[in-house]
C-alpha cells in the first residue's frame, strides 16, 4: 500500500473547497480578479498574463443535484453544461468577475449564452473554436485573440502588452513540461500514480495560479523519485473521451486489478502536450499552439488524426484496454464511435464503452462492468 | 437486418406524384399546393435523373451556397429535407433507418435528420452522392459528413465560418472559403466556374429573396390568407430552389394567389381565434396538426422561426461581386441565423411575431438538437419579454413518430389555448385587432 503524496494533497488542499477554494479566496482578497472559462480553446495564458487567475468551470467529486437548471436549458442538453450551470444557480460560482467561452460545440456556447442572459457578469467573452488545422484555420483563430485581447485590455482599461503575455507563455509552457513529465512517468510497468491521482493533478492546473502549480509539480515529481512508489496492478487502462471532473469515476474503475496509465481528454493529455513556440509573436504563437500545436480533439472535423493518435498513445503507454467514455449528448464523441470500435479493433485494443451522465459519481454500475472488461482482458491474455 | 421499410429516392418520386394527383381533386385547398408539390417533386427528380443530365449531386447541411453550386451543374440533396420528404411518403421508413443507424452504434441521441442520413447510407438508400459539403453552424453534427464521407470513400469540403460573421474579416474570410469551395469543385468536377453564370443564378436568388418578403407581407395579414398546405413553401423555395427559375416561378404564383385572398378578404379560416408561429414546421410525422389546430381552436399557423431574414435582407450589394454578396446572403439568410445567440435569435423573433400579429408560439424541442435544447428557454423568455407571448415546448423528435404520441400532443395543446384565452395580453392583443 503506498502512502498518499504529501504533494497532491497540498494541491487537494490548495483546491478547496470546491470551487471558490482557499486559493481563490487568497486571491481575491488582494483585489485581482478570477476569470472563468470553459473550455480548451481559451488560452489562459492572456488571462494570467492580464494579472487575473484563470479558473475551468466544471463539477467536481460531488454529483450535484438538478433543481433549477433545466429552467433554462432542456434536460437534452449535456449534463456539464446542466451542472454548471445548476452550481451557477446555486451560488456557487458568484465569486467569478467574469467568463470566457468558444464555439467549440454548440452546447458549450449555449451556457455561455444562458450564463449572459440570466446571470451577465462584469466580462464577458468568447472565441471561435476551428475546425480545421490549417493556416487559414491559425488565421481566423489569430484574429478572434487579437480581440480577445483588446476586450480584455478594455475590461482593465490597461492594455496587456506582449511583454506579459511572452512571460505568460514560459510559465505555462514549463507547467506543460512538467505534467509531460508525469505522463512520461506513467509509462512504467508499475507506475508511480494512479489514474484518480493523476486527474486530481489535472484539476488543479486549472484551478489555481500557474507559478505556483509549477511549484508544487516540481516538488511532486521530486516525491515521486525520493519515495520510489509503485502502483501495482494487473492491468493497464486509458480513458477516452469527454472530461471526467468526478474523480470517483476514475477510482471505479480502478477498484479492480487496474491502473489508468494515460487519457485522450482535454482536462489530461491537452494540458501537457506540446510547447507553444517562444520565437513566434506571442499571440500568433498562441495561435499555432491552440490550434495546430496540441493533439487533435474531438471537436475537429476530420478526426482521423484523434483515432490515429489514441491507437499510438495505447501502444506506447502498452494499455490493456480502452475506456472509452461518452457524456450522454456529445454529439461529437457519437460520430467519432464507429470509426474508433472499428480502428482498435483493427489495432488488437479492446474498448469499454461508458455512457455516463457527467459527474455521477463512479457506484456499483460502473464497477461490475470495469470488473466484466478486466475479465474479458484477462481470459485474452490467458 | 430487413430493409423493406427505408424509403428509396425512386418511392419518394412516385409517392410526390401521387401526393400531387390526389390534390388536384382535393376541393377547398389553396391552388399553389399543386405548385408547392411540383417544386419539391422538381427537387427531387433533379437528384435522381442528375448522372444522366450530365451533372453532380452534393449532399449538404446549412449554409451552403447553393447558388454556386448551380452554376457549377451540381445539384444538392439537403439531408434535412430528406429526413422531412422521407416521413411524409413513408411513416415507417424514418424510424427504421434510425435502427440502421444505432446498429453501426451511432447514438440514440444524435439529430435525428443525421442520423435518418446515416441509416439510409448504411443501407445504401441514400441519393447516390459525389461528395459532401458542410459548415460550420450551431449544429455540431456537420462533423458526420466528414466522417460518413470517408467512411463510404466519398470526397467532402468543410467551410469553416466565424462566430461573428459582421465583422469585416470574418466575412472576408466567409468569401475566401467559398473560394475554396470553387476551387474543391471545379477539381472534382474538372470543370471551371463560369462567373457569368454564377452572377445569373445570384441574380435569381436575390430575386426569390424579394418575393418572400413579398409574401411575409401578405401573410402577416389578418386574417392570415395562407393555409396549412402551403405553410412551408418559401421555405423550402428558399432552401431547397435558390438561384432556380423553378423557385421563382413557385413563389410568383404562391404571391398572386395569397394577394387574391387577400383582396377578397379569405383566411385561412373562417373564425381566426389565434396566431400561431412554430419554431419549424408540426413534427413532420403530423403534417394534419395544423388542419387540425385550425379546426379545433380556430388557431391559424402564420410564421415559423426558421424562414426569417435578419434586418433588411438586402444582400445584394454589388452584382459584379457574387462571392461577396453569397457571403453577406448567409449571414442574414433564414435559417442559418440560429447561428448565433438565444438572445439574437429571440429578438428576431420578436420582432417577426409582432409583425405577424402571433398569439401564441409552439417550439419542437427536437430531442437530438443540442442547439434547441440550449436555446429554447431563452427564446420562450424574450418572446414572453418582449411581446408577451407564450410558448408551448414540445418535447419530441421532429422525425420519428415513436418519440411522442399524436394524442399527447393534443393534449398539449388543449390545455395551452385554454391558457391563451384567458391571459390578459391575448385579450389586449386581440381588443387592438
Amino acid at each position: 500500500m503506498n502512502a498518499p503524496l504529501q504533494t497532491l494533497t497540498e494541491m487537494q488542499r490548495l483546491s478547496s473547497p470546491f470551487p471558490e477554494s482557499v486559493t481563490v479566496k487568497d486571491w481575491q482578497a488582494t483585489g485581482r480578479k478570477v476569470i472563468g472559462w470553459f473550455n480548451p480553446y481559451i488560452p489562459e495564458e492572456i488571462i494570467h498574463a492580464a494579472g487575473m487567475l484563470p479558473f475551468e468551470v466544471t463539477g467536481d467529486n460531488e454529483p450535484v443535484q438538478m433543481q433549477g437548471a433545466e429552467a433554462h436549458m432542456h434536460s437534452n442538453s449535456c449534463s456539464k453544461i446542466r451542472t454548471c450551470w445548476q452550481m451557477q444557480l446555486d451560488g456557487k460560482y458568484n465569486f467569478l468577475d467574469g467568463l470566457v467561452s468558444s464555439h467549440m460545440c454548440d452546447q458549450d456556447m449555449r451556457l455561455f449564452e444562458v450564463w449572459s442572459y440570466y446571470k451577465k457578469l462584469p466580462y464577458m467573452d468568447s472565441l471561435y473554436a476551428p475546425r480545421k488545422r490549417d493556416e487559414v484555420a491559425v488565421k481566423l483563430y489569430l484574429t478572434d485573440l487579437e480581440g480577445f485581447r483588446s476586450r480584455l485590455s478594455q475590461f482593465l482599461i490597461c492594455r496587456v502588452p506582449d511583454q506579459h503575455i511572452e512571460n505568460s507563455i514560459q510559465v505555462y509552457n514549463r507547467g506543460r513540461e512538467l505534467m509531460h513529465q508525469l505522463y512520461e512517468l506513467r509509462k512504467r510497468d508499475r507506475p508511480p500514480v494512479t489514474g484518480a491521482e493523476a486527474l486530481e493533478v489535472s484539476k488543479a492546473s486549472a484551478r489555481m495560479p500557474r507559478e505556483r502549480f509549477n511549484e508544487l509539480m516540481e516538488q511532486l515529481l521530486a516525491e515521486i523519485q525520493r519515495t520510489g512508489r509503485e502502483i501495482k496492478k494487473a492491468r493497464r487502462l486509458m480513458i477516452i473521451g469527454n472530461d471526467l471532473h468526478n474523480t470517483t469515476q476514475v477510482a471505479a474503475l480502478e477498484s479492480a486489478d487496474a491502473v489508468v496509465v494515460a487519457d485522450e481528454m482535454d482536462l489530461g493529455i491537452r494540458r501537457a502536450w506540446g510547447q507553444v513556440d517562444t520565437k513566434l509573436p506571442p499571440l500568433e504563437a498562441l495561435a499555432r499552439y491552440y490550434v495546430l500545436g496540441r493533439p487533435v480533439d474531438k471537436h475537429t472535423w476530420d478526426s482521423d488524426e484523434r483515432l490515429a493518435f489514441i491507437g499510438e498513445l495505447a501502444e506506447q503507454y502498452q494499455v490493456d484496454g480502452i475506456v472509452s467514455e461518452n457524456v450522454r449528448f456529445c454529439t461529437y464523441l457519437g460520430w467519432d464511435k464507429f470509426d474508433l470500435k472499428k480502428q482498435m479493433q483493427e489495432r488488437g485494443i479492446p474498448i469499454l464503452e461508458l455512457d455516463l451522465e457527467y459527474g455521477h459519481p463512479g457506484g456499483a454500475q460502473m464497477r461490475i462492468r470495469a470488473e466484466a472488461f478486466l475479465e474479458m482482458l484477462e481470459s485474452r491474455a490467458g | 437486418m430487413n430493409n423493406d421499410k427505408l424509403v428509396s429516392i425512386e418511392e419518394i418520386i412516385e409517392g410526390l406524384k401521387k401526393a400531387k394527383e390526389g390534390v388536384k381533386k382535393q376541393p377547398g385547398l389553396m391552388k399553389s399546393t399543386v405548385g408547392y408539390l411540383d417544386a419539391v417533386s422538381t427537387y427531387v427528380e433533379r437528384i435522381a435523373t442528375a448522372k444522366q443530365d450530365g451533372k453532380w449531386v452534393a449532399s449538404h447541411g446549412t449554409q451552403q451556397p447553393l447558388e454556386i453550386l448551380e452554376a457549377m451543374d451540381v445539384r444538392g440533396v439537403f439531408n434535412e429535407f430528406w429526413g422531412v420528404v422521407s416521413d411524409i411518403v413513408r411513416l415507417e421508413s424514418v424510424p427504421a433507418a434510425l435502427s440502421v443507424s444505432a446498429s453501426t452504434g451511432t447514438p440514440a441521441e444524435v439529430c435525428s435528420f443525421f442520423r435518418n442520413m446515416d441509416g439510409l447510407m448504411h443501407a445504401g438508400k441514400w441519393p447516390r452522392s459525389d461528395f459532401f459539403l458542410y459548415a460550420t453552424s450551431c449544429c455540431d453534427n456537420v462533423k458526420s459528413f466528414h466522417t460518413l464521407g470517408r467512411r463510404y470513400g466519398i470526397p467532402s469540403f468543410g467551410l469553416e465560418r466565424s462566430y461573428f460573421p459582421y465583422t469585416a474579416h470574418a466575412m472576408e474570410h466567409w468569401k475566401n472559403e467559398y473560394k475554396r469551395l470553387i476551387a474543391f469543385l471545379e477539381e472534382q468536377t474538372g470543370k471551371k466556374l463560369d462567373y457569368d453564370r454564377l452572377k445569373e443564378t445570384v441574380r435569381l436568388s436575390y430575386r426569390l429573396t424579394e418575393l418572400h418578403l413579398e409574401i411575409d407581407k401578405l401573410v402577416s395579414h389578418v386574417p392570415c390568407p395562407l393555409s396549412p398546405e402551403c405553410f412551408s413553401g418559401t421555405l423550402v423555395a428558399i432552401r431547397l430552389l435558390p438561384g432556380t427559375q423553378k423557385g421563382i416561378d413557385f413563389l410568383t404564383e404562391l404571391r398572386d394567389e395569397l394577394q387574391e385572398r387577400v383582396n377578397a378578404g379569405i383566411g385561412a379560416v373562417r373564425d381566426e381565434r389565434f396566431r400561431v408561429m412554430w419554431s419549424s414546421f408540426t413534427p413532420f410525422f403530423h403534417p394534419t396538426l395544423m388542419s387540425f389546430m385550425q379546426q379545433k381552436y380556430g388557431a391559424v399557423s402564420v410564421a415559423d422561426m426558421l424562414s426569417h431574414w435578419r434586418g433588411q435582407a438586402k444582400w445584394m450589394l454589388d452584382p459584379d461581386d457574387p462571392l461577396g454578396n453569397l457571403a453577406y446572403r448567409t449571414v442574414v439568410a433564414p435559417g442559418n441565423c440560429q447561428y448565433s445567440s438565444g438572445v439574437d435569435v429571440g429578438a428576431v423573433l420578436s420582432d417577426k411575431a409582432y409583425r405577424f400579429k402571433v398569439d401564441a408560439a409552439i417550439f419542437n424541442n427536437n430531442f437530438g438538437c443540442k442547439t434547441g435544447a440550449g436555446y429554447g428557454p431563452v427564446i420562450k423568455d424574450e418572446l414572453m419579454r418582449l411581446v408577451k407571448v407564450p410558448t408551448l415546448t414540445l418535447d419530441c423528435d421532429v422525425l420519428d413518430h415513436t418519440f411522442i404520441s399524436r394524442a399527447d400532443v393534443e393534449s398539449q395543446m388543449d390545455s395551452f389555448f385554454e391558457m391563451i384565452e384567458g391571459s390578459k395580453a391575448y385579450q389586449e392583443r386581440r381588443a387592438l385587432v
